[in-house]
Parts: structure tokens; C-alpha cells; sequence
């Protein structure tokens, strides 16, 4: 798996699998789950009376709220949401009654049930899109998702301005992270990726953010500055799809960084064991103080221990 | 609020993970398998000509025998221990991102051993972990801890003890481990080569021998779907077998399989292998001439074996874990069974010391309470176990964190402080 | 550059073949202890002095022979901070499975990047000119391997970049 996939793999398996009539293993359901940044879910669902339930929290609700996410709920899940349940920020349920009755509409509405995260990131994007379409340029739109480490999503006169900043927690990760960054802002230089937004990164805070009260003082964080033109939002399956992968960014090269050290340590497992070889050629086959020495006339030499 | 904790089980046969919480159940139960490129799993000394990222192209579990035609399979487990360490990073890999999709930099992670585990797998274990993942803090757990924790009752706190039996069925292979206060007793543990495969086979063998309907590239399938959906364990064959006889259309079961291929449909008598099935726990003989003991004797051996100490809260507390135990009154047979040993033992003993002392006085001997736990979550008891550890409040102060791995090194993980006490 | 290595790596070949000319030697401090002189330092007539075979300031090796013992410290080409971290994880990696290689030492001189520890025990069971054999050949394959290690980080790096940037211009 190179890419990471958008919606949460549990959540469609778990609501498919609360409305199958076949499986059998669908049982009154209460979970509590978690997914990237720090999201946590709560999936209730009841057999008998046939019904789904599902809230999120997430840091920096308020904040998405602030931007829209309102209206972006309710356009993608309007009739469905419900009073949030206590501790959590958004809930929306899905009713057996309310089902499609096509297999492939069904299995259309639970992906996006799935893609609630995805759906709650979205607000302040749109807004920057929508804007600079029109023109205008927007605040900066600061999403703290993780506990350090947060969105800033602006529009200006001709672009979007998308920051991440970052924080590398160990030296390997700072220094593998440096040279992932590296690549990612000389990528363009490749043909493939010649339309791909522009992408920067700097140990210091870009600019624009320069007199943000919010930012932290800390040796460990990067910027990665990611500027879309355009082309890289028209509406429709463009902007979608670039909706959903900026934000997984910065799992994405968590993910890469790690699944590196992983091949790393299968490298060196394999060194590890070549080396071995090569020390064990220096042992003899027969243990040298146990190979019998002869004189001429057939007494032997044995060693004193 | 605090994110939940991860609990991974890593079986022979299958991985149950899944995110702790009060209510959870295991969100993933896959097979134990990967597949990877042909050529990927030995790559050896050409590793000089790898310049990408293929390395990332593999499938865990269902995708991966799903995929099987073009990619190979590989079991990084064998016997309850790992055997490759490159296939079980990649399998975690797949695990944590794909999976549960969580950032393992956030949570703490709960993972299980064999008995009997190496010290050095866990150091290799915690070196991937912390050094590849990340992780915030983890845990390891040994298995059979975990399936006596399962059995705990939420109301009777007070009854949580961690000594106990845990007769432990999976698919390959059953085991029978004593722990007394959280500490499994080593040189006890037996294993006995009966378990759910065998199961299977035998089910398979009686079938073939009767029903000529079965087509025979599926017989496999089919005894294992015989066996899971209408086996029970019986108090005596003899009885059970009249009762079969005098009422044949009470007992009897029709099971009606779909030929995969030509979708044919193709009806199956189901009959006295219901009850013969789980039987050769009881009696190996009916179906292996090497291995006669029966599991009730096993299980009074390996208690026998203990500590005299321990003795009484060993017989007091069976626990049933795992997949194979799951035949209907499984625990009740077994419990009367080893009953029955025990109290023939104690009677003996009672003669004999008639016969030593010459008397012919009334002597009496306190009773055995023998007890073997059945419970809802037999099944993953591993993970059900993990997953009420993970949930106390105690359960961080007992992880080993990052920080202390950065300062100390993997050797942290050699011991794992014993959870008890703190409950 | 590699034509350098050639005369550096016979230096220290012939410096470890001559230092390994080693004899059981009992402590004479503490009765009945046997101990690896070089490691001890205790007895001052045994020790014997240390050569540095240095190729250039950032690859030099490190020979301190006694009389039961050699001490070989190898320090490993490090040019920036990636091969810095590369080199540092592999060798605490080969370090934890220092029980595997007997002749490993578990930490490494001060200075150096790792330790190895030869004696007279090890040269009794072991092949003395296999045993030199063998660090030649760790010395040769750690440069290598650290070198690859970092090309194929790199060359992962962009292929991560490239994946994740063509998403957007599909």
C-alpha cells in the first residue's frame, strides 16, 4: 500500500455488516474507535431496532466549525445527523427503514459514513476554493487537528495557500523527514509531476504566518507550504480528490518515514546474517582443541585443561 | 480525551486486533498470513539491486489469499512464536496503517506472547515497535494471562484471580497452562496434538465414508462448516448413539452445500459425527492411535505437576480459550470429567490410609471444588483479555514508554511488570 | 578515492595479523581470574602500544593489542548527518545481537563506531586469518551498505513525492 486510503476501513466494514442479513456475527454493537489525527469515533448500533449511530470528536471542531463545517455536514449528511451524543461533537444516524434499496447505493452510503473525517477537514478548503474563485482572499484558517501540529488554509489573490506544520518527535524521523521534504519540493522537476501544486518547506515559519499568535517555538517542527493553483480545484472530481489527499498529507509522510525504517531494519537483518556467515567461516568445523595430533610413533597430544 | 490503546493478538492461524474500549470487540480477526512478490521473502545478498518501494507491495490476511494467484503466502508464525521478523514488521505495518488507520505515535499498544517466549523476541518485538513505529508506549502481555482475564465476571470483582488452568484450543494445536498470581508455571505445561483441524479431518473422514454427495474438492469445507454450525460435545456415546437410533429424524441434520463452481446444489445427512466430532478430546482413540490421553487426564497431570500450593486455585479456575472450545457443553463434560479423576484419587487415597492405619474409622478428606469456566467470549478470549487490561486505569503506568526505550534500550522489555495487584 | 582503500585496508590487515599473536594469561593481580588485559588495563607491562591506521579524518581504525587481547575500534565513514544516523542505527543494531558475534563488544570505544574484542579464546577456536578475514570484509561491506542504505532512502523519498504529487495532476 502506497497511498493511504481516505475513508476508515472499520467503519464501512462495521455498518455493512450491522445491516447484512446474512452475517451472522452482527451483534448489537458499541465500539469505541480511533483513526489518524487524533479523531475518535463511537459506533453504536442495534440489531433489533435497526438503527446505526455514529459520533466523531475531534480537536479543532470548533475551529472547522468556525469555517463551515456546518454547512458541509449538512450538505453531505443532512437528513442523517442527529444531537451529537454527550462527549463527542457530531453525530449522524442511519435508520434500516432509510436505506436504499439498491446493493450499490447501499454500499455508496456507508462509504460515506466512512468519510466523516474526511467530510469534517473539508469546511475550511472549500471556503479558500470558493474564494479565491471569486476573487477574494480569505483569513488564515488555522485547523489545530493534533496536539502541535496544525492546517493553515488561506486564499489569495491567485492561489491557495495550504501550511502544515509538522513536528519530527526523534532525531531519525527529523533527519529521514528532511530528506522526504527535500523530494517532495524538487518533485516537480520530474515530468510526471509537472502540474502538481508547488510544495516548500523551511525550519521557519513562512511569512504569512509570521505574526500568527499561535504558533510555537519549537526546534522540531517544519513548514510545508503547499501553493494550488487553479487547476488543482475546479469543481467537481478535481476538487474532491484534492480535498481528500491534501489533509492526509502529513500522515502520509509519517507513514512513509516509518514503513523506511521498516525496510531499514529488513536490510540490516539481512546484513546482520551475511556477516554471520562470514564469522562463522572463521570456526572450524571440528572445534580446534578437539582434533586428535599424532606424534610418529602413535602417541597422542592431548591438551591440559 | 485520551486515545484508546491498541490490542493486537497474534495467533498461528489468525490476528485479532483492534482499538480497546468498555464494550469492544476485536475489530479485525484475520488470517495470520502475508503475501508478497515471488522472490520478495528471501531476497538475500541482491538487495544492493533495490531502489524502490517494493517492499511496500504485499497484501496481509483475507486480500492476501484473496490475491494468492500472484502473490506468494507466506505464515510469519509458527507455533505460537515468530519465525520471521522482516514478514511481521511489514504484517504490523499493514496492521496499524491500513487496517486500524491510527497513528501508532499516539497510542498505546498491548501485544501477547506465547508461554514460554524468548526474552530475545521481545526485545525484537519492542525494537520494532518503538524504533520503527514509534509507538507511545506498549505492553506485552502473555497469552494465557489474558484468556484467564477474559473469564473475570464485571460484578464479582473481587473473584478476579489470576491463578487458574487455561486450556488454550486453536486451530493447530491445543495447550494446557498453569499460572498462579499471573505467572505461568513453565515446566508444567503440556500441549496436546488434538485440535480444531483435526477436528475437521475427522469429521471430513466420517463424512466420506457415508455421504458419496460431497464433492470432494469441497469435503474440506464442508466438514468445517458441519463442525462449526452443528457439533456439540455429548455425556455418553453409548446413550447418544441409542438416542441417534430410536429418533433419527429429531438428531439427524440435512446441511445443503453450493457446488463453487457449477452451483449445484447438493444435500448432506448430517449424523452421529454432531457428537463424535468433539469427542476425541475425550477419547483420542477414535481417531489418532498415537496420542491416547484424554484431556481431562492431561489436564489433572498438568495440575498434578504443580506446586502443591497451587493446586486447589488451579482446579478451582479452568478457563476455556480459543476457537475449539467453543462446542456446546464443552466446559461441562470436561468439568465432570476431571472430576471424576480427581475424586477417584481422592478415594484411593482415603483407602490407602484406611489400609496404613488399620482402621476401619470414617475418614474424610476435603473436596476438590473442580470448576472449568465457560464464558461468551471463549472465542478471543486472548483479545478480551488484552482488552480489559488496557482499559484499567492502570494500564499506562504498567507500558513501557518511548522515552524509557530511548534511554535504556530494547532490553526494557525483557520483563513485563505482572498485573495484579493493582487491579 | 577507492584507490586509497586498498593499502588502507592491507595496513590494518597486517597490523591485526601481527597483533593477534595472543597467549592464555592469567590475571596477576586477582587469583584464579583470567581477563582480557586490554579491557583490565590493570597490569601495565602487558599492554602493549596501540596503533591508529587513519585513512583520513573520518575513517580510522583503532588496534590496541595485549597480551591476551586485541581491542580493534573501526570508525565508520560518516559525510553528513544521514549516513551520521544510518551509521548509528546499524551499528547499535548489530550491537544488540552482540551475542551472536562473540568477537562484538557491546559499546564502542569512545570515538569510535564500534568495538571489536579478540581473544586468545576466541583465536584458540577460531581461525586467526579467517577472524582478520572478517573484519576486512565488515570493514568493506559497512561503507557499502551504509552508502546503499542512503540511496535507496533517497530513491524512496522520490518515488513517496512523485506518488502522492501525481494525485493531482491526473
Amino acid at each position: 500500500m502506497i497511498l493511504l486510503e481516505v475513508h476508515n476501513k472499520i467503519i464501512y466494514e462495521k455498518i455493512a455488516q450491522a445491516f447484512s442479513s446474512t452475517d451472522e456475527k452482527a451483534d448489537n454493537i458499541t465500539e469505541q474507535l480511533a483513526d489518524l489525527d487524533g479523531v475518535i469515533y463511537h459506533l453504536t448500533s442495534s440489531k433489533k431496532e435497526g438503527y446505526v449511530v455514529l459520533s466523531i470528536s475531534m480537536n479543532g471542531y470548533s475551529q472547522l466549525v468556525k469555517f463551515g463545517a456546518d454547512e458541509v455536514l449538512r450538505r453531505e449528511y443532512g437528513p442523517y445527523i442527529v444531537e451529537p451524543e454527550s462527549g463527542y461533537d457530531f453525530s449522524i444516524c442511519l435508520n434500516q427503514q432509510d436505506l436504499p434499496a439498491t446493493e450499490e447505493e447501499r454500499d455508496a452510503l456507508y462509504k460515506k459514513f466512512s468519510l466523516l473525517k474526511r467530510n469534517l477537514l473539508a469546511a475550511p478548503f472549500e471556503k479558500a476554493f470558493i474564494a479565491q474563485e471569486n476573487k477574494q482572499t480569505t483569513e488564515i484558517m488555522e485547523v489545530p487537528y493534533r496536539d502541535n501540529e496544525s492546517i493553515y488554509v488561506f486564499a489569495l489573490q491567485d492561489h491557495v495557500t495550504v501550511i502544515f506544520s509538522t513536528e519530527f518527535k526523534e532525531d531519525t524521523d527529523k533527519i529521514f523527514g528532511k530528506v522526504f521534504l527535500q523530494e517532495f519540493a524538487d518533485a516537480r522537476r520530474q515530468p510526471a509531476v509537472q502540474t502538481a501544486p508547488q510544495v516548500l518547506f523551511s525550519k521557519e515559519p513562512p511569512l504569512e504566518l509570521r505574526n500568527l499568535n499561535t504558533l510555537r517555538d519549537s526546534e522540531d517542527i517544519n513548514y510545508v507550504t503547499f501553493v494550488l493553483f487553479p487547476r488543482h480545484y475546479t469543481e467537481g472530481p478535481v476538487r474532491e480528490q484534492t480535498i481528500s489527499n491534501i489533509p492526509l498529507f502529513r500522515d502520509y509522510l509519517h507513514y512513509h518515514i516509518k514503513c523506511s525504517k521498516a525496510y531499514m531494519h529488513s536490510r540490516m537483518r539481512a546484513r546482520v546474517d551475511s556477516f554471520l556467515k562470514v564469522l562463522n567461516r572463521a570456526k572450524p568445523e571440528v572445534a580446534l582443541d578437539q582434533i586428535e595430533k599424532k606424534t610418529a610413533s602413535g602417541r597422542t597430544f592431548r591438551k591440559f585443561k | 480525551m485520551n486515545l484508546p490503546p491498541v490490542v493486537i493478538d497474534n495467533g498461528t492461524g489468525y490476528t485479532k486486533m483492534g482499538f480497546a474500549g468498555l464494550k469492544n470487540h476485536p475489530q479485525f480477526v484475520i488470517p495470520t498470513v502475508i503475501g508478497t512478490r515471488e522472490g520478495n521473502a528471501d531476497r538475500g545478498n541482491n538487495l544492493a539491486s533495490k531502489r524502490g518501494i517494493e517492499d511496500l507491495n504485499f497484501y496481509i490476511g483475507d486480500e492476501a489469499i484473496a490475491n494468492s494467484k500472484t502473490y506468494s503466502l507466506n505464515y510469519p508464525i509458527r507455533h505460537g512464536q515468530v519465525e520471521n521478523w522482516d514478514l511481521m514488521e511489514k504484517f504490523y505495518q499493514a496492521s496499524i496503517f491500513q487496517y486500524l488507520k491510527c497513528e501508532p505515535e499516539d497510542h498505546l499498544f498491548l501485544l501477547t506472547e506465547p508461554p514460554l517466549n524468548q526474552p530475545e523476541n521481545r526485545e525484537y518485538l519492542a525494537e520494532i515497535m518503538f524504533e520503527s513505529f514509534g509507538v507511545k508506549g506498549m505492553y506485552i502481555a502473555v497469552q494465557a494471562m489474558l484468556a484467564l482475564a477474559a473469564s473475570w465476571k464485571k460484578s464479582e470483582r473481587s473473584n478476579w484471580t489470576l491463578t487458574g488452568t487455561v486450556i488454550d484450543s486453536g486451530d493447530g494445536v491445543t495447550h494446557v497452562i498453569p499460572l498462579a498470581e499471573g505467572y505461568v508455571i513453565g515446566s508444567s505445561i503440556k500441549h496436546i496434538p488434538i485440535a480444531g483441524r483435526d477436528i475437521t479431518y475427522f469429521v471430513q473422514q466420517l463424512l466420506r465414508e457415508r455421504e458419496n454427495s460431497i464433492p470432494p474438492e469441497e469435503s474440506m469445507e464442508v466438514a468445517k462448516r458441519i463442525k462449526e454450525m452443528y457439533s456439540y460435545t455429548c455425556n455418553d456415546i453409548v446413550k447418544e448413539f441409542k438416542k441417534y437410533d430410536a429418533e433419527p429424524s429429531k438428531w439427524f441434520k440435512e446441511y445443503i452445500g453450493q457446488h463453487s463452481v457449477t452451483k449445484k446444489e447438493y444435500k448432506v445427512d448430517v449424523g452421529y459425527e454432531r457428537f463424535l466430532g468433539p469427542e476425541i478430546f475425550f477419547n483420542p482413540e477414535i481417531s489418532n492411535s498415537d496420542f491416547t490421553t484424554p484431556i481431562s487426564t492431561v489436564v489433572d497431570d498438568v495440575i498434578q505437576s504443580c506446586p502443591i500450593d497451587t493446586r486447589r486455585g488451579l482446579y478451582r479456575n479452568i478457563v476455556l480459550s480459543g476457537g475449539s472450545t467453543m462446542f456446546k457443553d464443552f466446559g461441562k463434560r470436561l468439568q465432570r470429567d476431571i472430576k471424576r479423576v480427581v475424586d477417584a484419587r481422592i478415594q484411593r487415597s482415603i483407602e490407602l490410609t484406611k489400609k496404613v492405619l488399620k482402621t476401619d474409622a470414617d475418614i474424610q478428606s476435603n473436596a476438590i471444588e473442580v470448576n472449568v469456566i465457560s464464558h461468551k467470549r471463549q472465542r478471543y478470549a486472548v483479545w478480551y483479555g488484552g482488552n480489559i487490561l488496557s482499559t484499567t486505569e492502570a494500564f499506562p503506568k504498567h507500558c513501557h514508554t518511548k522515552a524509557e526505550y530511548d534511554e535504556i534500550g530494547p532490553s526494557i522489555c525483557r520483563y513485563n511488570k505482572v498485573f495484579g495487584s493493582v487491579l | 578515492m577507492s584507490n586509497t582503500l586498498k593499502p588502507y585496508l592491507n595496513a590494518v590487515k597486517a597490523t591485526l595479523t601481527a597483533a593477534l599473536c595472543l597467549e592464555n594469561f592469567a590475571s596477576q593481580l586477582v587469583e584464579r581470574h583470567n581477563k582480557p588485559e586490554v579491557e583490565a588495563g590493570s597490569t601495565k607491562e602487558v599492554l602493549l602500544n596501540s596503533v591508529v591506521i587513519s585513512r583520513n579524518e573520518n575513517e580510522k581504525v583503532l588496534i590496541e593489542p595485549s597480551i591476551n587481547s586485541v581491542r580493534v575500534s573501526i570508525k565508520i565513514k560518516q559525510a553528513d548527518e544521514i549516513e551520521q544516523i544510518l551509521c548509528h542505527k546499524f551499528t547499535r543494531f548489530l550491537m544488540l545481537r552482540a551475542e551472536n558475534f562473540v568477537i562484538l563488544r557491546k559499546k564502542p570505544i569512545e570515538g569510535y563506531s564500534i568495538s571489536f574484542l579478540i581473544t586468545n579464546f576466541h583465536t584458540e577456536q577460531m581461525f586467526k586469518h579467517k577472524l582478520v578475514d572478517f573484519i576486512i570484509q565488515f570493514m568493506e561491506e559497512v561503507d557499502k551498505e551504509i552508502s546503499e542504505m542512503k540511496l535507496s532512502l533517497n530513491a524512496r523519498a522520490r518515488i513517496v513525492a512523485e506518488e502522492y504529487l501525481k494525485q493531482f495532476s491526473g
